[in-house]
């Protein structure tokens, strides 16, 4: 059947589906543990007689049992180089035993292994063990191709370029989804039938997974996106092992009470899978009589999609509703970021993965993914970053290059439907990446542009833009498919610039009836405060109907411009958004409003607020002002760090406020104690000297640093002796350092025991000093057990027990 | 899913919970006050958290060969000795390990920030970097569950851990041996301690959904 045909046949009809093989196999002497399909091309007569009764019930479509036929779950038996032969020979099986009664599917499944960016084997190997196992099964003879029972949409890919790069026939993706309506890797129904309708599957369903009563919603989120037909392939209900066994608790009448739901929900091919027999296909024959299929929609909308959410573009979704303009965050772009450069040319990604976390925060929801710059392998950065990008955010990527061989490998390996910024009219890089982007499905800017140059004028676009999109048609492409961008000049050169790329929206909106998309910052290059003009002209361009815009999604004008324009224009119904966003931020700011105070009164401020950027600048001030450091220190640093200490204790601090004013407290001390006039005026003068010690075995010590970081701006001496120390060391420093107090910590249950031997051998060789003792592992309890004179469960609280062990002494 | 093979992941999706992340630095909802360059420096650390965390992980699956009061004893014949253990698995066929990291960036990262004064950066980091293990360990978890959910199966609901009760650190090196952990760049120390700092091992039991 080609792929028209079958396309035609569904317009009206509903295509029935076999059931499960595994469990009949086993059913008919099948052993546990065995390779499934060497057992089943060893035994022939076996699987022709369920398949033909799979027939005899009514299934119009039979899978071959080669569930597990690739080269790398075949490994597990050792049969890794029978690939070709194992499946040409079950194929040729199951169409000796259909004939001419039922289509034969060749069917394909998981590897059993991860693929890139998730898993470790790497996505071109894994197209390639498909491919193998597509190779044996054209030479069987089959008629069509389904993948099935896939977990993560990466592999499904894998699997469906494999078949596509192979032959033409038809091939059907079916994704396995738990109770939680989402795929083992997060995947849910709408993002997976949109990437892989795009990405030229015939068909795109749902299989094991649930029993058919679950299925049904999972069928009706895919149909509202679907222009393919949808396959559903429930199991006979949920599994429970009984016995040791795995077992389906759903009879085939109740089974076929779901199917009049399934296809009002939208399945166009119905069979079963796991737990389901030729008794549950006769019941789906049954009751599907009479009934007509809920054809594949004609559009799917303007959508993008990651591995794990679909993104809608405007300015209407597929409801009729309008939709506010989608930002693309601009940042991911070396040009100009020195940082960013630096960072790519050592092959790093920490920074673009900062960057892109950011923007999602900053309301982005697409971004925007260049990396080309002078002297890098462009190529294999974007790889990286896309990589990167697809485990760190679930925001689709705008993938934006001018090297149309960049663009190829990051569409192949991109786990979703992507943008590609840009195409255009200059003929040579259009030839070459037309066909790429259509065999991967992506959406992409039409990017106004020529071999003749920039077009100056708005009728001049129109004429590039109709051009492009004829173009483009022949791929299969259609308006929806597409963005077009306004092409923004700078208005410091040509006063015009603005006017023309608002006439090419409009245009767009009402005539051509397409998407556009504008780069925001362009039009004000070249002029002061640019910030006022990027925000008018947004405002402007969303008045007339701009969908996205690719800008920086921190600029609070941009963002606030965007909420407002699309409240003026109604694309936010009842300025929902809007008044949240405005709201939030009138509350934070009226919360905290600065209000100037003395100098002194500054100083304090700082240290309760942890500004040490500026404390050192307001202790200089302070002293130039004829204040006295002694003042400063008892009046002012003394009595901030106290009440840093009190809100902490009542929990109106956490943890990183008490370090950063304690840190600010540091450089405070730093630039008076020279000024302090002598030892017996250090604000140290009356306090004592502490070591501190991470055990041995133990590596963790960043509470230890911050108990030290504190003990110092409370006057104390203290000598870090780092972790993982040994006890004699800590003992023998002691001894040196004559120590008032050793200060100990573990965090492991194994390493804690250490602190009790540190404690012995001090006793045993007299010294007098006190411990105290901290730590996750550690409590109150066990400083008794072991002899400690104190426990502390914090920072703050390891203040207060060294002075008040030293107000003992 | 099949048994006694390793499955890895080179990296894990997961973002940890924030509020997990505030709690582990004491922040306590409608008690702390945090102003405006508090919540901008907490929300960059935040971030730059995520951004060095680099989430990765694995697990095995192994048959239980046999069970008693005082150890399981497991297909490949390895034995942990712990009564805890098996009381912990006593409803369970087969055992699996799992492993989550953050990496080595995020743990150096830490260290440089606490070393150069910016010890409030660096806390904000380790407490990050925490919760990310622990998410990965958590969304290792309820991957199986779902790997599992086909075969009628689900993990035990809680996970064990060598150090627990009475099994053994030195276990560790069991599970690190049996997960060949050094195909995920982690190195056990002498005390049986994983580096870098920030990873976990676990164990689970794998049970029935329930009989008919």
């Amino acid at each position: 059947m080609k792929r028209e045909e079958f396309r035609e046949y569904l317009q009206d009809k509903i295509m029935i589906l076999d059931g499960a093989m595994g469990t009949l196999l086993q059913k008919r002497g099948m052993p546990l543990g065995v390779c499934p399909e060497l057992w089943s091309a060893e035994h022939p007569e076996r699987v022709t007689g369920i398949l033909r009764e799979y027939i005899e019930a009514g299934s119009q479509v039979v899978y071959t049992p080669t569930l597990g036929g690739n080269r790398r779950k075949l490994a597990e038996f050792g049969l890794e180089n029978k690939v070709v032969e194992l499946n040409r020979r079950l194929a040729e099986i199951t169409r000796l035993a259909v004939g001419e009664s039922g289509l034969v599917a060749g069917d394909i499944s998981l590897t059993g292994d991860y693929i890139e960016p998730f898993g470790e084997v790497p996505f071109a190997e894994a197209v390639e063990v498909y491919k193998e196992q597509v190779k044996g099964l054209l030479e069987g003879g089959v008629d069509l191709f389904v993948i099935e029972t896939m977990m993560d949409i990466q592999e499904a890919r894998a699997a469906l370029l494999a078949v596509k790069e192979s032959c033409d026939l038809p091939v059907w993706v079916s994704m396995t989804f738990n109770e939680d309506g989402r795929t083992i890797m997060g995947t849910d129904p709408v993002t997976a039938v949109i990437t892989l309708q795009n990405l030229g599957a015939d068909a795109v369903g749902c299989n094991c997974s649930t029993g058919p009563e679950a299925m049904i919603d999972i069928i009706r989120k895919m149909k509202t996106h679907a222009v393919v037909p949808l396959i559903a392939k429930p199991n006979a209900g949920l599994p429970i092992l009984a016995a040791g066994e795995t077992v389906f608790d759903m009879s085939p009448v109740e089974f076929g009470s779901f199917i009049r739901p399934l296809v009002e929900a939208g399945a166009n091919l119905i069979g079963g899978c796991c737990g389901t027999t030729p008794e549950y296909i006769k019941e789906i024959k049954a009751k599907i009589a009479g009934l007509k299929p809920v054809p594949p929609k004609s559009r799917q909308g303007r959508v993008l999609t990651s591995a794990r959410r679909t993104v809608e573009i405007g300015p209407q979704n597929l409801r009729g509703q309008n939709i506010p303009a989608v930002i693309v965050g601009e940042r991911i772009n070396p040009t100009g970021k020195k940082a960013l450069q630096a960072e790519l040319q050592e092959g790093k990604t920490t920074l673009v993965r900062s960057l892109a976390l950011e923007q999602a925060e900053q309301g982005a929801a697409v971004l925007d993914v260049n990396v080309g710059m002078p002297g890098v392998n462009e190529k294999e950065i974007m790889l990286k970053v896309v990589a990167d990008l697809s485990t760190t955010v679930d925001l689709p990527l705008c993938l934006d290059s001018s090297d149309p061989e960049t663009l190829e490998a990051a569409l192949r390996l991109y786990p979703g439907r992507a943008l590609i910024n840009s195409l255009s009219l200059e003929r040579v890089k259009m030839e070459r990446l037309l066909p790429v982007a259509a065999k991967y499905g992506a959406m992409f800017i039409l990017l106004p542009v020529s071999d003749a140059g920039l077009p100056e004028t708005a009728e001049e676009r129109f004429k590039v833009i109709e051009e492009v999109y004829d173009r483009a048609k022949k791929y299969g492409y259609h308006k929806e498919d597409m963005v077009v961008d306004g092409l923004v000049m700078t208005v410091s050169t040509n006063q015009r610039a603005a006017v023309e790329t608002l006439k090419v929206i409009a245009w767009c909106t009402d005539t051509f009836k397409a998407a556009t998309i504008i780069g925001l910052s362009n039009v004000s290059f070249g002029l002061p405060e640019r910030g006022w003009i990027n925000a008018a002209f947004l405002a402007m361009a969303v008045g007339r109907g701009l969908t996205m815009v690719i800008a920086n999604p921190a600029s609070e004008a941009v963002m606030q411009i965007l909420k407002a324009s699309d409240l003026l224009v109604g694309n936010d119904p009842n300025g929902r958004r809007y008044i949240a966003a405005v709201s939030k931020e009138a509350l934070h700011r009226k919360q905290f409003e600065d209000i100037p105070r003395s100098i002194e009164e500054k100083i304090y401020e700082a240290v309760v607020k942890g500004d040490k950027e500026r404390i050192t600048e307001l202790v200089r001030a302070a002293v130039n002002e004829k204040i006295s450091p002694e003042l400063i220190v008892d009046r002012y640093l003394i009595p901030a760090i106290t009440h840093v200490g009190d809100l902490f204790a009542e929990k109106i601090y956490f943890l990183p406020q008490l370090i950063m004013s304690a840190e600010t407290m540091k450089r405070a001390f730093e630039y008076l104690e020279p000024l302090l006039g002598g030892e017996e005026k250090s604000p140290k003068k009356n306090k004592a000297k502490v070591i501190l010690a991470t055990v041995k075995g133990d590596v963790h010590d960043i509470g230890k640093n911050i108990v030290g970081l504190m003990l110092k701006n409370y006057g104390f001496t203290v000598i870090d002796l780092g972790k993982d120390v040994d006890a004699g060391e800590i003992i023998r420093r002691a001894k040196k350092e004559e120590a008032d107090i050793i200060g100990l910590s573990a965090l492991m249950t194994t390493t804690m025991a250490g602190m009790k031997e540190v404690i012995q051998l001090a006793k045993k060789e007299g010294l007098k000093c006190k411990f105290m003792i901290g730590g996750a592992v550690v409590n109150r309890q066990y400083a008794e057990e072991i002899g400690a004179d104190g426990y502390a469960r914090d920072a703050y609280e390891a203040v207060k027990l060294a002075e008040s062990l030293i107000d003992k002494e | 899913m099949s048994q006694s093979q390793l499955r890895f992941f080179k990296t894990i999706p997961v973002i940890p919970d924030r509020g997990m992340i505030l709690a582990r630095l004491g922040y306590k909802k409608r008690t702390t006050a945090l102003n405006p360059s508090d919540q901008q420096m907490l929300d960059g650390a935040v971030r730059l958290g995520l951004a060095l965390c680099r989430p990765a992980g694995g697990f095995g699956r192994y048959r239980i060969r046999e069970k008693t009061p005082d150890y399981i004893s497991l297909e490949n014949r390895q034995v942990l000795e712990s009564k805890d253990l098996s009381r912990f698995l006593r409803d369970s066929e087969e055992i699996v390990f799992m492993v989550s990291t953050v990496g080595e960036e995020v743990v150096d990262r830490i260290f440089h920030e606490v070393s150069a004064g910016n010890a409030a950066l660096g806390v904000i980091l380790d407490a990050v970097a925490s919760q990310t293990a622990d998410a990965g360990l958590d969304w290792l978890m309820e991957f199986i569950n779902k790997a599992l959910r086909p075969e009628g199966k689900k993990l035990t609901g809680r996970r064990f851990s060598p150090g627990y009760g009475d099994l053994p650190l030195p276990y560790q090196k069991v599970i690190f041996d049996l997960l060949d952990l050094s195909r995920l760049n982690l190195k056990l120390n002498e005390e049986y301690m994983l580096i870098p700092e920030k990873s976990v091992l676990a164990v689970a039991g794998v049970e029935g959904m329930g009989a008919i």
